[in-house]
């Protein structure tokens, strides 16, 4: 997940544009990056006109990969910030409610990210080492 | 008409009361798998003990189609009765006489029971079931819900005051629910939200279910609105029979003394086990606070919210307690916005209504992140701060492992008042974690280190040994004694009997200014 601060007409829009890891629409995602960083230093000089452009555009990006994503409708986040020490399923694996899903170290502790419901993996977002922040995409579940 | 005529009168007036809303509406309430005001009145007091009040109160409104659409009773049914043959008010408002909705006699009907509550100082407990303001009756409507408001707020912290959804509590109806101490919902049958759907569709665009939008699931886990969800109307009136078996009626009085059976001096040896070799494992809180309480009953409060962090009531050696507790096994236990909400919340009531309070601390700190700070948590944080040290009821603390900087004395330390703080000898109590203080002291040496990784790991372990451990507050008095975990229920029943006397007053004035 990457946030971005836009300017228009003095108003601030905060747009979360997000990838999903390992999924074929990567491709648009990255583009939206460079396209849309610009946006946040351009209102210093610019007038709010060509800032509008941006505007229209960094939306889209972010709405596709969501709407074309086989990722699975139920999403586990991260509750809290921390890096992933283990994994312990795989896609395709049928879960039951409450399995462990995951081991996220936060603040010094081995937190179990458990199965919010019965279901099979769909896709799993981050890999063993990673940092994740608090409400990034962990592993997506199909009921 | 003769006397007897006059009678019979009587009881044909009380039948057409006791009907409500008439037959039809009766049956389409009971398809919706809800039960009628005064059904649920029986479900909830003890049998054949409920008496009623103003069952011929009408709306004295003659706008619109008010006088054909009106019925005795004006949707609601109040009135007096016992629960576990303690007394208690009631209002239930009965969704089949104008959707339940709230005109000026009905709220007046329910003012009326609520200032007898206040009087003979016993819990008040109102069932919401309403459609919300009765529209025709304009203004009266609002002075109406402005007068529940009122004296909710006034009853704050002198009786119990419990809300039961039951139906639909939405806009201003759900104020008052709100400021009374505590809210039982049932799944799929009540919600409460300020707007709906449609006028959020309207404004917002956004596309929302009722249930999704303020259902019982909704505000036990992601607002922390409510505090108890029921899967039936019937289990819902267990909960709330349950509830009040722990609470005192009122500020003045102390919770029912139960026997409970339970040894006070029971050695609990699974307790000498229960915490890991490795502090960076888990383990579930819930089995030490569940051993430790009478025969393991735990009234849980606020289950599905903000779940590092457990509070609800228990009792030891038949005394109500309130117990707050980190849970390691759920985001480390960390204080965040969301618990230290939770927990204040519920270290006031207990305060207001003196019940001792009994903590089991497992903390690593605050929740570090932009997010948090953003949102407010030196605010939040402050909460609880203020709440344990505000409340002079008994304050018993138990440091079973972890302890750390700000969230050490955020839960109920020594600092804030506590009368008995007891550790374990698992406990770490420090200003930071081992990790995090030995690379600010050590910062330098590290650097300049042949082998930094080894360097930093000596000192870490070197701090472990010298500050991680419950030895060094000991010395100071600032923990009272190191307990084997085994014994833990035979000091706290000893500690609480110790307290029975405590007498602590605090300066005079008209409130304080808790960080809201």
């Amino acid at each position: 997940m990457r946030k971005f601060l836009i300017n228009v007409n003095g108003h601030q829009y905060e747009v979360e544009v997000e990838e999903v890891g390992g999924v074929q629409p990567a491709a648009p995602v990255i583009p939206a990056a460079p396209q849309a960083a610009p946006a946040a230093p351009a209102p210093a000089q610019a007038p709010a006109a060509p800032v509008q452009a941006p505007k229209t555009e960094a939306p889209k990006p972010a709405a596709a990969p969501v709407a074309s994503a086989p990722a699975g409708a139920i999403k586990v986040n991260a509750p809290i910030p921390g890096t992933i020490l283990d994994i312990k399923v795989n896609p395709g694996d049928k879960v039951k409610r409450g399995d462990i899903l995951l081991i996220l170290e936060a603040m010094k502790m081995e937190n179990e990210i458990l199965a919010p419901q019965d279901g099979t993996v769909a896709a799993i977002h981050v890999s063993k080492g990673s940092s994740v922040n608090s409400g990034d995409l962990l592993v997506s579940l199909n009921g | 008409m003769a006397t007897m005529d006059k009678i019979n009168d009587l009881y044909a007036r009380k039948q057409k009361a006791s009907l409500g809303g008439g037959e039809e509406r009766i049956k389409k309430q009971h398809e919706a798998g809800k039960k009628t005001a005064r059904e649920r009145i029986q479900m909830l007091m003890d049998p054949d003990s409920f008496v009623e009040i103003d069952a011929f109160v009408e709306t004295r409104s003659t706008e619109f189609d008010m006088p054909n659409k009106k019925a005795l009773g004006d949707g609601v049914v109040t009135g007096y009765g016992t629960i576990n043959g303690r007394l208690v008010f009631v209002a239930s408002q009965d969704f089949t006489v104008i959707g339940g909705s709230l005109g000026e006699m009905h709220a007046k009907k329910i003012t009326k029971v609520m200032d007898m509550a206040m009087k003979m100082g016993a819990p008040f407990i109102s069932i919401n079931d309403s459609g919300g303001a009765r529209i025709e009756e304009g203004i009266d409507a609002l002075s109406g819900f402005g007068e529940i408001f009122y004296r909710n707020t006034l009853a704050s912290g002198v009786i119990p005051q419990i809300s039961v959804i039951m139906g639909p509590c939405a806009g201003g109806a759900v104020y008052s629910p709100a400021i009374t101490d505590f809210i039982f919902m049932v799944e799929k049958t009540s919600q409460m939200f300020i707007t709906g759907p449609q006028v959020i569709k309207a404004v917002t665009g956004e596309d929302v279910t009722f249930e999704e939008l303020g259902g019982a699931e909704t505000h036990n886990t992601l607002s922390g609105v409510a505090h108890f969800k029921s899967a039936t109307e019937e289990e819902c009136m267990r909960d709330i029979r349950r509830l009040l078996s722990f609470l005192p009626d009122n500020n003045l009085s102390d919770s029912e003394l139960v026997n409970t059976n339970d040894d006070l001096n029971r050695i609990i040896p699974e307790l000498n086990t229960i915490i890991p070799d490795d502090a960076n494992k888990p383990y579930d809180m819930k089995q030490i606070i569940l051993s430790v309480i009478d025969n393991s009953d735990f009234l849980e409060v606020q289950a599905g919210y903000a779940k590092n962090i457990i509070v609800g009531f228990g009792r030891i050696n038949g005394r109500t307690v309130g117990i707050i507790a980190n849970q390691p096994q759920v985001n480390a236990g960390v204080l965040d916005v969301n618990s230290s909400d939770k927990a204040a919340r519920f270290v006031r009531f207990c305060d207001a209504f003196n019940i001792p309070l009994v903590t089991f601390t497992d903390v690593p700190g605050y929740l570090p992140g932009v997010g948090q700070e953003h949102s407010g948590i030196i605010r939040h944080g402050a909460k609880l701060l203020y709440a344990f040290s505000e409340a002079t009821v008994p304050k018993i603390n138990v440091i079973v492992r972890k302890a750390y900087g700000g969230a050490y004395i955020a839960m109920n330390s020594k600092h804030l008042g506590a009368d008995m703080v007891f550790a374990w000898p698992t406990a770490e109590i420090a200003v930071m974690g081992p990790e995090g203080a030995a690379n600010i002291i050590f910062k330098k040496d590290i650097a300049q280190a042949d082998d930094p990784v080894k360097f930093r790991s000596e000192k870490i372990q070197e701090y472990r040994d010298k500050f991680s451990n419950p030895y060094i507050a000991a010395a100071r008095g600032y923990v009272d004694d190191v307990i084997e975990p085994a014994r833990t229920r035979v000091h706290i029943a000893a500690a609480l009997e110790m307290l029975v006397s405590k007498r602590e007053t605090r300066p005079s004035k008209k409130h304080g200014n808790i960080p809201l």
